[in-house]
């Protein structure tokens, strides 16, 4: 903690009242004075004329810091010639290194100071700020009279480089104020932002005539004093020009006698929504003051403003809004967000402008999200929905759809691991998710592979946007919290029970495979118990392996490193063999619930327990009537639809070719199976529930073929009627949507005590189950357990066969291997 | 003063700053290394696809200590990241000719 020095009254006067212009406005004196002495003693003897001594940057604007650099030109008629000349001018910097300040000078002529040079560009635009000291008065009068025209000719070539730098620097700091530990100068929306748009308005106003002045920023004064006694501070507690805001200096500045909030976290998010409000600022003139661009980059530009509609405009890569009125309509802002997440195109300065403007008017209408599940569902699923996220955030509409992201908004929690603010990282995550697909390492393609697959992209960016919601409690453990905010805004949203259960299970998860990551052998086999008990299946294990990859990938740029890549790779192996070996395996054996009638017991014992898992008990006692229903009939069915997709339940006695049979006659209606699961119990009875979608609308269009499907499946389960007369006049599939993936058949004896499991990755298509399972049927071997998935282009289906009661025999594996391959690729 | 280089099972880290941190040893390298000795690599199959995993990840601990807590630091991390199992690790020590703290350049044990 910085105590009082006896020897330094400035800091002491600052340590109690933090006033950072006092300070300045003393240093600068101070600085001036002895710059003045020195030149006076050393320069003005040699140079009576033809030198003046200006003072340049912060020292220019009388805004010294206790240990800034001092920038001075020494403008001249005439460089100064060795010997006498150039001694008196060593003697002069020697004197004030002496007084141990940071000197930077540099010799110029007036017709220097009115050139453009590429390689200093820096010394033009700190001449924006200078300020005569001493010298030959003359001299600098033509300085002053040659400067404005200078600034007005080539003001663009200078908005263009200070835009140009400012944007290296950004991406130096990842493109965010939200940094844990910031630098108080250099950060995005720190003072040389502040300075950046300051000197912006000041060549933008640039007259031939006159020397331009910057605009007055009152709505960024408050953000600037902060800032600026921060910097202070920190310059007096590290004896040198530092201006990393680090945790030890946030918890002593909190303990500051002018500082009102409670706590370190308060007032940093003071400081963040200052830093915000700047950098708001910057991109807004930055973007209103630079041009098109490069031939190349204008042409893309106008390619991109092709996407324009009737309600927005896209112009220099930015959304404008062609009906601003509209900005406090619902409805068309959810129309905004949605097009900013299906083109990815940020808002322009002036959309973000008016939407801030109109927040308070949006606020009672939004209505804290209530309902507007389908909304968020929408832009979850779309291509850029962590932009669009971000641009809510940034323009304020986030927290007034989901308030529960007010608690972690700019919200710091001390971590040396962590880079970022917890909404920064929670945006973050969703980011590294998007970006995903184009990652060009092979170790990256197996998680973009995972992407792929999983059932619901929306549900998994639901659980990464709302995994640290419970930060905001500070409890030390945030994971409950997080789950009752993520249950509490999902209800309020509308969202599904099933939805809601999905997201808040992966929420509640979301830690447990970087906890065995870090303290558990993934060689042993308990741990890969453990966890696919904690994930419980395949396809929650997927979203959850590729949470932690957010979750880790979003702590810094660099946290993901390919060591901890792998090891994540093989946590989701272990886990997905163990959870695959079990499918068939781990069957039911005694009652899960004490509470279950006999007759649910009794039809539930020898299922494998991923049923009880993927089922709900509602579903449960649907399936039993539906089993007893069989019990008498011989078939029952059951067909609904829900979503854009049907979804097939169906019971019977297990026989040969079921299953086939089954896919069969789906296929022989056109239609195309998304997911299926067979299961058989101890009674040899068996329920098939399968997921199909009707490309052409049959069902939908003709009510009546519901039924005639529903009594086909009976008749065809019943032996009335062959399959194979159905799929004779059976449209030929279409060709593959992505030819590069090669189907492939993996065979594991070892994975079940009692069955050969198969699993195959193909091309999906109409009727490939049909054909697989014909394959395997009529290759004399029997399936047991059945999981089909279906993932954009790829059809992933597993299957435990038997023979006879046991597993396969080497050549009977060879064999049906050869089949299965060829039932994948059609001729 | 020794140089104790620790190669150990990644999941064993905690155990081991944490012992450490009992015995008083709080100063230490770590680094995510590959490696295999005698436990070698595996063979990995997924989705048909065949992955060969001849390195292994591993940590590496690196520290300095005073000849006369050498063993006691050893044992230390012997105890603490031991499984029994092959995989376990190894550790290796070295002769440090000099140690020098940059920030007001104190030399040898004083340094460390």
């Amino acid at each position: 903690m910085l105590t009082h020095s006896a020897s330094d009254p400035m800091q002491d006067q600052f340590l109690i009242r933090g006033d950072a212009a006092a300070v300045q406005a003393a240093r600068t004196a101070e600085v001036d004075l002895a710059v003045q002495r020195a030149f006076e003693e050393h320069l003005q003897p040699r140079f009576p004329e033809g030198m003046a001594l200006l003072a340049v940057g912060g020292f220019g604007r009388r805004e010294l810091f206790p240990y800034s650099d001092v920038d001075l030109v020494l403008l001249v008629r005439q460089e100064p010639h060795p010997g006498p000349e150039r001694d008196a001018l060593s003697a002069f910097l020697r004197t004030l290194w002496d007084q141990r300040l940071r000197l930077g000078h540099s010799v110029r002529t007036v017709a220097d100071c009115c050139s453009l040079d590429d390689r200093n560009i820096e010394l033009s635009i700190s001449l924006l700020d200078q300020r005569f000291l001493t010298g030959d008065d003359q001299l600098y009068a033509e300085l002053s009279a040659a400067l404005p025209r200078f600034f007005h000719l080539r003001r663009q070539d200078l908005l263009n480089h200070l835009c140009r730098l400012t944007r290296v620097r950004h991406a130096r700091y990842a493109n965010t104020i939200h940094h844990l530990e910031p630098n108080v100068k250099e950060t995005p929306g720190g003072l040389r932002d502040f300075q950046l748009v300051r000197w912006l308005s000041q060549l933008r106003s640039s007259q031939p005539y006159q020397m331009p002045v910057p605009s007055p920023f009152p709505e960024l004064e408050p953000a600037r004093a902060l800032l600026s006694m921060l910097r202070c501070y920190l310059h007096y507690r590290a004896g040198r020009d530092s201006n990393l805001l680090t945790f030890d200096a946030q918890e002593e500045i909190a303990r500051l006698p002018f500082i009102s909030a409670a706590g370190f976290a308060e007032w940093m998010r003071d400081y963040y929504r200052g830093a915000r409000l700047i950098r708001r600022a910057a991109l807004h003139w930055m973007e209103t003051s630079e041009p098109g661009g490069s031939a190349l980059l204008a042409q893309f530009r106008d390619w991109r403003s092709r996407v324009s509609n009737s309600d927005f405009t896209v112009a220099r890569d930015r959304v404008l809004l062609r009906q601003p009125g509209q900005a406090s309509g619902p409805e068309y802002i959810k129309r905004l967000f949605l097009f900013i997440a299906r083109h990815g195109i940020p808002p322009a300065a002036d959309t973000r402008r008016r939407i801030l403007d109109s927040l308070s008017s949006l606020e009672p209408l939004l209505n804290a999200g209530a309902g507007y599940w389908p909304f968020f569902k929408e832009l979850l699923s779309l291509p850029h929905a962590g932009l669009a996220l971000e641009a809510m955030h940034e323009t304020g509409v986030l927290p007034l759809i989901l308030p529960e992201w007010g608690g972690i908004d700019c919200l710091v929690v001390p971590d040396y691991y962590h880079r970022y603010t917890v909404d920064a990282h929670t945006l973050a995550s969703i980011s590294v998710l998007e970006e995903l697909p184009a990652a060009p390492d092979p170790l990256r393609q197996r998680f973009a592979g995972l992407l792929e697959e999983v059932e619901s992209r929306p549900l998994l960016l639901a659980a990464a946007l709302m995994h640290d919601l419970g930060k905001a409690a500070r409890s030390g453990n945030h994971v409950p919290e997080s789950v009752r905010l993520a249950e509490a805004a999902l209800t309020r949203l509308g969202a599904s029970p099933e939805e809601r259960r999905t997201v808040t299970f992966l929420v509640d998860r979301h830690m447990d495979i970087s906890t065995a990551l870090g303290s558990r052998d993934l060689e042993d086999p308990a741990v890969a118990k453990a966890l696919a008990s904690r994930c419980q299946t395949e396809e929650r294990l997927k979203d959850l392996t590729l949470l932690t990859y957010a979750d880790v990938s979003a702590v810094h740029p660099t946290a993901m490193t390919p060591w901890r890549l792998e090891q994540l790779w093989r946590a989701y192996l272990v886990t997905h063999e163990e959870l695959t070996r079990e499918l068939d395996a781990d069957r039911i054996t005694v009652p899960p619930s004490a509470s279950y009638p006999p007759q649910l017991a009794a039809f539930l014992s020898g299922f494998p327990a991923r049923y009880l898992r993927t089922h709900t008990e509602e579903q449960m006692m649907a399936h039993l009537a539906l089993h007893q229903k069989a019990l008498v009939d011989g078939v029952a069915v059951e067909i609904r639809r829900e979503g854009g997709n049907y979804i097939l339940w169906l019971a019977t006695r297990d026989k040969p070719f079921l299953l086939a049979s089954i896919a069969g006659a789906l296929a022989g209606f056109g239609m195309n199976i998304r997911k299926a699961e067979a299961f058989s119990n101890r009674q040899g009875m068996v329920l098939d529930s399968f997921v199909f979608e009707d490309p052409s609308r049959t069902l939908e269009l003709n009510p009546p073929e519901l039924d005639r499907l529903r009594l086909t499946l009976e008749r065809v389960l019943s032996g009335r009627l062959e399959v194979k007369r159905l799929l004779q006049n059976r449209p030929k599939p279409p060709a593959a949507r992505r030819a590069h993936l090669h189907p492939s058949v993996t065979i594991d004896s070892e994975a079940s005590p009692s069955a050969t499991l198969i699993e195959v990755v193909a091309p999906d298509r109409p009727g490939l189950l049909y054909d697989l399972a014909s394959a395997i049927s009529s290759s004399g071997a029997n399936i047991e357990v059945v999981l089909v998935d279906t993932e954009a282009h790829k059809a992933i289906d597993v299957f435990y066969v038997t023979s006879g009661g046991k597993k396969l025999s080497a050549d009977q594996q060879s064999e049906l291997k050869q089949r299965l391959l060829a039932a994948c690729s059609p001729s | 003063m020794k140089k104790i280089e620790a190669i150990i099972q990644p999941f064993k880290l905690e155990d081991v700053k944490e012992a450490l941190k009992n015995i008083g040893i709080d100063g230490m390298t770590v680094s995510e290394v590959r490696g295999h000795g005698r436990q070698k690599g595996h063979r990995e199959v997924y989705r048909g696809q065949e992955y060969q995993v001849d390195l292994l990840p591993k940590v590496k601990l690196e520290m300095v200590v005073p000849d006369a807590r050498l063993d006691e630091v050893v044992r230390c991390v012997v105890q603490a990241a031991r499984t029994g199992k092959i995989g376990d690790g190894k550790i290796f020590v070295y002769e440090v000719a000099e140690a020098i703290r940059i920030r007001n350049e104190d030399r040898g044990d004083a340094a460390l």
